[in-house]
């Protein structure tokens, strides 16, 4: 009994000595939406850890804060005159264990990418930067075979199947960064990435406490990176919010510096003068659109391989609504396969998708005409009613508002038609996409490099995972002379062919568009230069300054 | 046998005692019960629910899941989203000062007294619904243990005390592995974990019964086990039965919000209490009224059943002072 | 005593082994292969499968898996956290929910029977009304409805806790998940300490006892808590597990790396990961018989009547 009291005195001690009110420190603290998957680059798939890697882990080339590819660890880079040759020089870096950084590195990072299979591989590929025999080597070949050579400690030579304009910026996505091979090697497997004991960083920060899944993340800058005397902070750290109310009581209470804010919250802060100067919106790139299965063996989705009723759905929503009530974030409603602001040509600086209309007698919202193509799809097969799945992954928050509304829209546009929603986690939702084993599926599709192609691809034959089952020869031909083929080479000429390639996919209405995410982000005044990206590391804190 | 087989000596001097007289077992019960302002307190709550949940979403406007809109003069639509509650009487600023939402309207424009009182009552039918089956199984397993005794029991037993060595967590989240998401899944895992608790009461009481005279009276008479079981021990045990499955059902409920909330639970449009809550949870701060129905009407189930419970069971084993 | 702790001990052993065995079947039978075979080719699945032995009969497959807990490890994860060692992660994770845990039995427990006493000694005033309110009050509020108002308060509208979950302040911040998490403590606690205090109250001893003289805190002290106490343990072990309950949602607001967290990180994160589902419910099931075989033995030490009866059974 004694020992009782003695425990509940202790605690209640505990209590008023340990809580020193809240810790106001300058230190720069940053909300994460979602756990860190992985610190691996050849597995990692999300944006959390693809930006913590990249905070880590300096490659090839980085983005500067207009998105445009500089010197990291290579000092300079020559191209063959084919375009299939890229020479890259490396500086002198160190790994946070003192060796330094070889071209070795590479060759080995690049060869265990292709071989591991994983999600990202495909980004070496024929589709994307075409090294040579990548493809081979992801499909089991000898990864030796694979294009990439290190003559020397200081020279990495990368071989390509074809030119591909974009292949600076790309070397600065963390599939291509390097590992210490020979650390590699003297871990357990699987235990790389697992803890700061068990990773090695060269770039700007080195982690100081890190778990697999870890709620709490801190970094720590690294003195022995290359360009440590512009790093300005000391380090900084991340903190996993769940709940989207928490995001933003943690900043107006400033226990975080940096965080992301729901629809909701965006009109309640734009109410509060104050707290509105801290509101900044940012295209993310992220295209949000319906997906259409069109295998006929699939009960519902046999319907579903009628183009009119497609049509008829994709023109039955109305975007405006949707990112104005629903969304609400600064989300762009999308009538293109190419997100907004996203892509811009290289020659005129103008974005791809900068003309909204061009496809406006497919994608629209029109009611009449939605309803004329649903009289069309009923006439041509014979039903009255059809009954379709629409599967999301419930992780995000505005998800299922948007699924919602959809179904509200589409039953009430559209009479005869029945929306079922049915929300899964995400692993799920992935494994019934890619097995082709939905209806109507809400994709977000991350672009991973900064050219339309990061979409197109997604749609023809052989293209992504998430398949629609849907096959076009001619699409399939631009998409493939623009990646390797005749059309490579000439810039002009592939922009334009690509713009062929995506009215062949909208008038079929393999998908429906719906909008263009962006980020609301409020941040604190006294943090400055983080810089945002659309594709590949979303964020960028190596140049932050505190005031 | 009944009472009609006995009488009253009335010759001679007997009275009986007015502060205890005689009365059926179950009126017994009934005027203690209703004596305990605490459970009548609960009666009354779960009642005032139960009506709302009932009537509340048949006589409303607007449907559950109707996303409300009014188009103002230029045409252009407006959804009545995230509003505060409102009577009908509001200012002209207002395009929807002529509507009324009681309490409010969620950040889909949905009319949230609507969806409270259809949540309710989501969620009362999928704790009636699991409790009774529960209650079935549980009671049948209880009393055939405990009344085949022996072999039997043990075997039963056994069972039991592995079975209830698995934490709900775990049963949830195999279960969560096993189906999809939705009320068949919130169902099958109170099924799952509820029914060990009933049958433990109804073995006790069956043991305690089963050596009883009037069991022994059937027995001796020629009647088949589970004719005991069922007609002569089963009516004996329903008292504590019913407390056990008045203090399970507030467990379902909460079992329910429980899971609609780590998102394994109700599928949006539908609601139920959980799912409410969880949808109020993301913007409690900016939009509090949001989240306040959901969870009164939970406190207040949980209150009520709780009560009632308490006074049942206080009811069914009078102590001499509460008399 | 000596024979039934053996006996118990063997019991509570014996159940562990038959739900791994059950678990194991039923996660080996799930549909669909434990890792991510999205990208990989028909031949690349088979030769997983032969390396993680899953082509082997279940029996022997579930042997192998138990000679792998006997040398103290739960394997590699499928998915999540790309298939590093589950121990190290688990045991981290273990920690911090055990650290709170114990801190929320520790807090339900000393409030809950404070709250208990004190309406059992003013059975039927207003101090009575207002515990059982109190109490009542804690079974009818979710904890993490109770955890989000804490942190409105305590954290925001006043700072006075830190906002978030941080180990290197472990108490200041362990805090507010604590309380909430106890809130269900202290009710059932209070509760049942005022049902057996009122009973313990009414017992011939204490009668004769005061009849003796005896008053006020002594006699509570030495005649009434010492009886009444005996049967709260017994509701303790329940209360353990429904902290876990608890804890999933209590550690995602937080931001506490717990076992909660774990497993809800397992069943909806990355993707199912069933090494980690199983590691994790075997993990669970053990720390649940292991409380309830602990405060079995407990109470017979403390208590011998419970002996003599047990034996019957």
């Amino acid at each position: 009994m004694k020992k009782i009291f003695m425990a509940a005195l202790l605690l209640v001690t505990m209590i008023f000595t340990g809580c020193g009110g809240s810790d106001s420190s300058s230190k720069l603290s940053v909300m994460l939406g979602s756990n860190v998957v992985s610190l691996d680059s050849a597995q990692a798939t999300d944006v959390n850890s693809f930006e913590l890697i990249a905070d880590c882990i300096d490659g090839l080339m980085q983005l500067d804060a207009e998105g445009k590819a500089i010197p990291a660890l290579a000092e300079s880079y020559d191209v063959s005159s084919d375009g299939k040759t890229y020479t890259f020089h490396l500086r002198d870096a160190k790994w946070s264990n003192g060796d330094p950084v070889t071209a070795d590195d590479f060759v080995f990072a690049w060869r265990r990418h292709c071989q591991s299979s994983a999600e990202y591989s495909y980004i070496m590929g024929d589709t994307v930067a075409c090294v040579k025999n990548a493809d081979a080597v992801i499909k089991g070949g000898d990864p030796k075979t694979l294009g990439v050579s290190a003559p020397d400690p200081k020279t990495f030579v990368v071989e390509l199947d074809a030119p591909v304009s974009f292949f600076p910026s790309l070397m600065a996505f963390p599939t291509f960064y390097p590992i210490n091979e020979k650390f590699y090697n003297s871990l357990e497997e699987g235990l790389y990435g697992t803890s700061p004991e068990t990773f090695l960083s060269n770039g700007a920060f080195a982690l100081a406490s890190y778990v697999p899944g870890a709620a709490n993340i801190q970094l720590k800058k690294n003195d022995s990176y290359w360009n440590a005397e512009k790093i300005s902070i000391d380090g900084f750290q991340y903190q996993v919010v769940s709940s989207s109310d928490n995001a933003l009581t943690s900043f107006k209470n400033g226990t975080l510096n940096v965080v992301g804010i729901s629809g909701n919250q965006v009109e309640h802060v734009k109410e509060n003068a104050e707290l509105a100067k801290n509101l900044k919106t940012f295209s993310s790139g992220l295209l949000n659109y319906l997906s259409f299965n069109q295998d006929a063996k699939n009960h519902h989705a046999g319907a579903l391989s009628n183009v009119n009723l497609r049509l008829a759905i994709s023109n039955a929503i109305d975007r405006e609504s949707l990112v104005n009530n629903f969304v609400m974030t600064g989300a762009k409603a999308t009538y293109t396969a190419v997100p907004i602001d996203f892509a811009p040509n290289a020659k005129t600086g103008k974005f791809f998708a900068e003309d909204q209309k061009q496809f406006s007698d497919v994608v629209s919202f029109n009611v009449s005409k939605a309803q004329e193509f649903l009289s069309k799809a009923k006439a041509e097969l014979g039903k009255e009613n059809f009954d379709l799945n629409l599967i999301y992954s419930n992780d995000g928050d505005s998800s299922t508002k948007i699924v919602q509304a959809i179904k509200s829209q589409v039953e009430e546009n559209l009479p005869g038609v029945k929306i079922n929603l049915q929300p899964m986690p995400k692993a799920e939702y992935l494994s019934n996409v890619t097995s082709n084993s939905y209806d109507i599926a809400l994709v977000d599709w991350v672009p991973d490099y900064n050219d339309p192609m990061t979409f197109l691809t997604l749609w023809t034959t052989s293209g992504c995972e998430i398949a629609e089952h849907w096959s076009n020869a001619e699409y399939d031909k631009i998409i493939s002379d623009c990646s390797t083929g005749s059309l490579a080479e000439d810039y002009d000429a592939r922009w334009s062919a690509l713009y062929d390639a995506e009215k062949i996919l909208l008038d079929n209405a393999v998908i429906a568009p719906l909008y263009t995410s962006a980020n609301a982000v409020l941040i604190s005044p006294n943090v400055e230069g983080i810089e945002y990206h659309v594709a590949g590391i979303s964020r960028v804190f190596k140049n932050v300054k505190l005031k | 046998m009944n009472k009609d087989d006995f009488e009253f000596i009335t010759d001679r001097d007997i009275s009986v005692d007015e502060n205890f007289s005689s009365q059926g077992y179950w009126k017994g019960v009934a005027v203690h019960f209703f004596r305990n302002k605490f459970a009548v307190t609960g009666l009354v709550l779960v009642s005032v629910i139960i009506l709302f949940a009932v009537f509340a979403p048949i006589v409303s406007t607007y449907s559950y899941d109707q996303i409300v809109s009014v188009t103002d003069s230029s045409g252009k639509e407006f959804v009545a989203k995230s509003l505060e509650p409102q009577f009908g009487d509001g200012d002209a600023q207002n395009f929807f000062a002529d509507k009324t939402f009681l309490f409010g309207t969620d950040d889909m424009g949905r009319d949230l007294w609507t969806r409270t009182w259809h949540g309710a009552r989501v969620s009362l039918i999928i704790a009636f619904v699991a409790i009774f089956i529960d209650m079935l199984i549980g009671t049948s397993y209880g009393l055939i243990s405990g009344y085949f005794g022996g072999f039997v029991d043990h075997v039963l037993q056994r069972f039991i005390e592995i079975a209830g060595s698995i934490p709900t967590l775990v049963i949830i989240s195999i279960l969560a592995i096993f189906m999809t998401k939705g009320i068949g899944l919130v169902i099958a895992s109170l099924l799952i974990t509820e029914w060990i608790g009933m049958s433990k009461i109804a073995r006790a009481e069956c043991l305690k019964l089963k050596e009883r005279e009037y069991v022994l009276a059937s027995r001796t008479l020629g009647a088949g086990s589970f004719h005991i079981i069922f007609k002569q021990i089963l009516p004996n045990t329903i008292g504590p039965i019913i407390t056990q499955v008045m203090f399970s059902i507030p467990v379902a409920i909460f079992t329910e919000a429980f899971l609609s909330f780590v998102g394994v639970g109700i599928v949006l449009p539908q609601c139920s209490i959980g799912s409410l809550i969880e949808a109020g949870f993301g913007n409690i701060t900016i939009l509090p009224y949001q989240i306040l129905p959901p969870i009164t009407v939970l406190a207040i189930l949980m209150l009520g059943f709780n009560l009632i419970g308490d006074g049942f069971r206080e009811a069914l084993a009078p102590k001499l002072e509460d008399m | 005593m000596k024979k039934y702790i053996v006996k118990r001990i063997l019991m509570s052993l014996l159940t562990l082994f038959i739900i791994t065995f059950v678990l194991f079947v039923l996660i080996r039978i799930m549909p669909g292969d434990p890792f991510p075979v999205e990208r990989m080719s028909a031949e690349m699945i088979l030769q997983k499968r032969e390396e993680l032995g899953l082509n082997k009969p279940i029996l022997e497959q579930f042997a192998n898996y138990m000679s792998m807990l006997a040398s103290g490890s739960f394997g590699n994860g499928t998915s999540l956290y790309n298939g590093a060692p589950i121990k190290p992660i688990l045991t981290a994770c273990l920690i911090n929910s055990f650290k709170i845990g114990v801190l929320s039995i520790l807090f339900g427990t000393a409030v809950g029977l404070a709250i208990g006493i004190v309406a059992a000694l003013n059975r039927g005033k207003f101090l009575d009304g207002l515990c059982t309110l109190v109490s009542i009050l804690g079974v009818c509020i979710p904890s993490y409805v109770f955890m989000i108002f804490l942190q409105y308060f305590f954290a925001y509208k006043i700072p006075f806790f830190p906002y978030f979950f941080d180990p290197s302040n472990f108490f200041a911040s362990s805090v507010m998940p604590a309380l909430s998490l106890s809130l269900f403590a202290i009710s059932t606690i209070a509760r049942f300490t005022r049902n057996e205090m009122l009973e313990v109250l009414n017992s011939d001893y204490v009668k004769l006892a005061e009849a003796k003289g005896l008053y006020g805190f002594e006699l509570i002290r030495r005649h009434v808590l010492r009886n009444a106490l005996i049967p709260i343990v017994t509701v303790i072990a329940p209360l353990v597990v429904s902290l876990l309950t608890g804890a999933m949602v209590i550690e995602k607001i937080y931001g506490i790396n717990g076992v909660g967290k774990l497993m809800v990180d397992a069943i909806a994160g990355q993707g199912v990961d069933y090494n980690y589902v199983l590691a994790l419910s075997i993990v669970f099931s053990a720390l649940y018989i292991g409380a309830m075989l602990v405060l079995d033995i407990l109470y017979g030490i403390i208590d011998p009547r419970i002996r003599l009866t047990t034996k019957e059974g």
